[in-house]
């Protein structure tokens, strides 16, 4: 429980931070609104209009205040609200991490398990070095070459695949079109999970209960699922944790390249537009949202590993 | 069936392949066991006896090692003996106590289920007569309150308790053949006999044969009817308990005697240590092993290696080249 | 970015390859990079073309003797770029790990090394900094100070890296610093700086050289990206970042345009990788259980 007011804490503090980071940020709101020719009256008008003339700690208050209402405010530059632009740009980004998860642990756990049986075996050589090549090719790269690809193969045009669909509207091209950017998230978490889980399986089955399973004549399969794995599993969640919890951002560039409008494409955008408000809600919600994330992972691996909680 | 030895080990040799040479672990081990019988293999840490232990139930590493020689438990080969194979001795007919039962037991697992798991895989029982075996078991091996402890995790039990629920899982599906690699070392002294005596106790009632490895000659003295010394991974020494406490002839066996502190020496005794250090295996001299430590070596000693030869008593051989001398009783002079 | 989780992970966790041969793959890889810093410090008296120069007589041209990898969209030669764009990836790489290191680290090694109040405070704050993606923060400083160069593109990367590189230096000193023999020197009363100099220092350099190599593809990564949101150095400033940003547009013409700027930046990646975590595998002496 101690935790939970740590994560509150933090959360405070970030959301303090994101505020004055937009805030220092050169770029007035009231040109961007009002246009260049704004006279030093109108500004006033409209610092006073929107308070940002009050000092500096009262207008995050105010702001806080409306955030924990669910304000985030209304962006100036479109009208829609902040919070309907997240809500709408959200769920694409879980989507995709969801999916790439899926796919890294699909394939990380059973080709670990694997090396860990036969280190330094032909198998286990082979996945080292490609991972290792696979680990050192930056993700909008293989987006590009998968494009060129794809448009060499399918000759479709090179602008890409299919653009986004909504999963409501039909869930295989949903799927589809998602494809690309979880696959390319995917390659960066599935060398994580499998070198850290392999080394992990390496080290358990070192270890002596390993050897008493051996002797209790346990077959080579129901001792590496039933044992090995489920002490590995915690470095495995440990990864996990602090790899989805990046993966928030580094999906934003694949995202923008794609043109699929989740939460990157949205602050990019913004940027692009001097959309603040935007920007500060995207910030806010991206921070708060992978300190929750490694929250409740720090939480899974306590469930898991008894050990842990005892210490 | 019932005449021939349980276990026969001929020239037994276990070698790993390691980053400085090859490493000859156990450089030639010959022994057998009857069934029943309680024999005890002592030696110093490097000695190669865990190795052997090992090697014997067909558990060492499976990369970098190579054995040559011959086990043969109840008629089964261990020796070249595929995975799965060897899967099928294990814990039915062989089964092994560790010496660590904090490392040996599954951390994150019940020891109940751990239990279990050898009796519903191995003798295909269902959950719920695993169950009630496994408490039985627990209650078999000294353990207060089976019912509450089915439940436990290995953490919350005291090294003794943890060491008895090693012996359950190893007796789950009743071996022939138990082997206690140093099952006291690192607990306490009183709980150390409670745990030999449990093992001498289970050996009478479960008919089964057991090795004691072990570095503690106190622990093999009144538990074991014969006695294996081991030495740079050989034997040097070996015959029935009484003819090596009593009558050896083999100087390391004296060192070793006489090395272990006695109650009955008086306070203020300096303890005697054997000078010099066990040898490199990777870099073994020629000649006896032992010869650079010992008292009466000779220049043969140093040259060549003396092989097993046996003495006056039945079934006792030793390797020396300049053994201590007996009288005619065969006491030692 | 997986790479400097990945390497985090294994700095916290240990390696299980102790003592481990640096091998010829490695001295292939300190050549590759050897010969890539090279060309960027001197690339101006090497005998490439002019990056800048447009032929008009070899638009989208495939590499031949003239142009040795090619022409771009606007006749410019390929080889040149790359040659010259290596000054921006590895001035970035390296300008903004020596801001991280120069700070991160000393910090980090003091925090560890004194406990107490300087390194719970620090060491929240730095957590908290963390906490705060990186590259969104990167992002959206480099998109509101304008106008670009390459000396703001380096501080704000490097100040960014500040927490990663602290947070790493100090969980490596931390478990240096409880070793027994730490606490021996302690006790026979060796001053603060001698026990940081001679005895946590050798130990943890292998760690920092490693994360620092990492560091470096991390942030030539970065780059990358920023190149492909027009963040980077102004065009026609050649990068790798932004040379194959710009063809993207034009993937089925000029496929060269692609292929050797990313095959730079990869294989540049990738023998940092390599030679990052072979430093680590070789020197970490932990024992071996046999």
């Amino acid at each position: 429980m101690k935790r939970l007011v740590l994560l509150v804490g933090i959360v405070f503090i970030i959301s303090v931070g994101s505020y004055y980071l937009i805030h220092l940020l050169p770029g007035d709101p009231a040109v961007v609104v009002l246009g260049f020719g704004a006279t030093p009256a109108a500004k006033a008008a409209f610092y006073a209009q929107v308070g940002l003339n009050k000092p500096f700690y009262l207008q995050y208050f105010v702001w806080m205040g409306h955030v924990l209402h669910g304000n985030l405010g209304t962006s100036f530059i479109t009208g829609d609200t902040v919070l309907s632009k997240i809500r709408s740009a959200l769920p694409i980004d879980l989507e995709i991490i969801f999916l790439s998860q899926i796919l890294a642990f699909a394939a990380a756990i059973p080709a670990a398990m694997r090396s860990a049986r036969k280190p330094d075996g032909v198998v286990d050589r082979i996945l080292g070095a490609s991972s290792f090549t696979l680990l050192s090719i930056p993700p909008y790269i293989i987006v590009v070459f998968a494009v060129l690809l794809i448009s060499i193969k399918l000759g479709l045009a090179a602008t890409g695949p299919s653009a986004y669909v909504g999963f409501g509207t039909s869930p295989l091209n949903n799927l589809e079109s998602l494809s690309l950017p979880a696959v390319t998230l995917a390659i960066g978490s599935f060398v994580v999970y499998y070198r850290v889980l392999r080394s992990d399986l390496i080290a358990t089955l070192q270890e002596e209960f390993i050897t008493m399973a051996r002797s209790k004549g346990l077959s080579q399969r129901r001792i590496m699922w039933r044992h090995a794995f489920r002490p590995s599993s915690v470095a495995l969640l440990g990864a996990a944790s602090v790899n989805i919890g990046g993966l928030l951002a580094a999906g934003f560039v694949v995202q923008y390249l794609l043109a699929i409008p989740g939460l990157g494409y949205t602050l990019i955008a913004a940027i692009n537009n001097d959309d603040f408000l935007l920007v500060q809600g995207i910030v806010l919600v991206v921070s708060v949202g992978v300190v929750l994330i490694n929250f409740i992972f720090d939480f899974i691996i306590n469930v898991v590993d008894p050990r842990i909680s005892r210490e | 069936m019932s005449d021939e030895k349980l276990l026969v080990v001929k020239d037994l040799k276990t070698t790993f392949d390691t980053a400085n040479g090859l490493l000859p672990a156990v450089g030639g081990v010959s022994f057998d066991l009857d069934r029943n019988e309680t024999l005890g293999i002592v030696g110093e840490s490097g000695s190669g006896k865990t190795v052997l232990s090992r090697t014997i139930m067909g558990l060492q590493p499976r990369t970098k090692v190579s054995v040559t020689g011959s086990a043969v438990i109840d008629g089964f080969e261990v020796v070249g003996a595929s995975e799965n194979d060897k899967r099928k001795i294990w814990g039915t007919e062989v089964a092994m106590v560790f010496q660590d039962p904090m490392t040996s037991l599954n951390p994150v697992m019940r020891i109940g289920k751990q239990i279990d798991e050898a009796l519903r895989v191995r003798l295909g029982m269902d959950k719920a007569a695993a169950k009630a075996r496994a408490i039985e078991l627990l209650e078999l091996v000294g353990i207060p309150s089976p019912q509450e402890r089915y439940d436990a995790y290995p953490g919350m039990l005291s090294g003794g308790m943890r060491q008895r629920v090693v012996i359950a899982i190893a007796l789950a599906c009743s071996p022939k053949l138990l082997m206690a690699d140093e099952p006291t070392t690192g607990l306490d002294v009183t709980i150390q006999a409670q745990i030999l005596n449990l093992l001498d106790e289970l050996k009478d009632r479960l008919k089964m044969s057991v090795i004691l490895v072990t570095h503690d000659l106190g622990v093999v003295a009144t538990r074991t009817s014969r006695i294996v010394v081991m030495y740079a991974g050989r034997i040097v020494e070996t015959g029935n308990t009484r003819d090596v406490f009593y009558h050896h002839r083999m100087p390391y066996t004296k060192a070793l005697l006489e090395s272990s502190p006695k109650v009955s020496n008086h306070s203020h005794t300096r303890l005697v240590t054997i000078p010099g250090r066990p040898p490199n295996l990777l870099n073994l001299p020629d000649g006896c092993a032992f010869a650079p430590r010992c008292s009466y070596a000779t220049d043969q000693c140093h040259l060549v290696r003396p092989e097993l030869e046996p003495s006056s008593e039945p079934g006792h051989t030793f390797a020396c080249w300049n053994p201590l001398p007996v009288n005619e009783e065969g006491a030692l002079a | 970015m997986s790479n400097v989780r990945l390497a985090e992970i294994q700095i916290l966790e240990g390696s299980r390859k102790k003592g481990e041969p640096l091998g010829i793959l490695f001295w292939i890889c300190v050549g590759w990079i050897a010969l890539n810093v090279f060309v960027a410090i001197f690339a101006n008296v090497l005998p490439f073309q002019n990056p800048l120069n447009e032929d008009f007589t070899a638009l989208n041209a495939a590499p031949s003797l003239h142009h040795l990898f090619g022409a771009d969209d606007l006749g410019r030669d390929i080889l040149a770029r790359v040659a010259y764009g290596s000054r921006v990836s590895i001035s970035v790489g390296i300008g903004a790990m020596i801001i991280g290191f120069g700070v991160g680290a000393p910090l980090g090694m003091l925090a560890a090394y004194r406990r107490g109040r300087f390194d719970a405070i620090l060491t929240t704050v730095m957590y908290v900094m963390l906490a705060f993606p990186a590259i969104i923060a990167t992002i959206a400083v480099l998109s509101f100070w304008t106008p670009r160069s390459l000396t703001k593109i380096i501080i704000v990367i490097g100040v960014a890296s500040i927490p990663l590189v602290y947070r790493v230096i100090r969980t490596a000193t931390l478990s240096v610093a409880t070793k027994d023999y730490v606490v021996a020197a302690k006790v026979q009363g060796a001053t603060d700086r001698r026990i940081l100099m001679k005895e946590l220092l050798p130990n943890i350099a292998p760690i920092g050289i490693s994360f620092l190599l990492i560091g470096i593809a991390t942030v030539v990564t970065l780059e990358g990206a920023l190149a492909f949101l027009g963040l980077s150095v102004t065009p026609p400033t050649p990068s790798w970042g932004n040379m194959i940003n710009e063809a993207r547009t034009i993937l089925q013409t000029n496929p060269w345009l692609v292929i050797f700027p990313s095959l730079a930046l990869c294989l540049f990646l990738l023998c940092l990788n390599f030679i990052g975590d072979r430093i680590r595998t070789h020197f970490d002496v932990t024992e071996v259980k046999l």
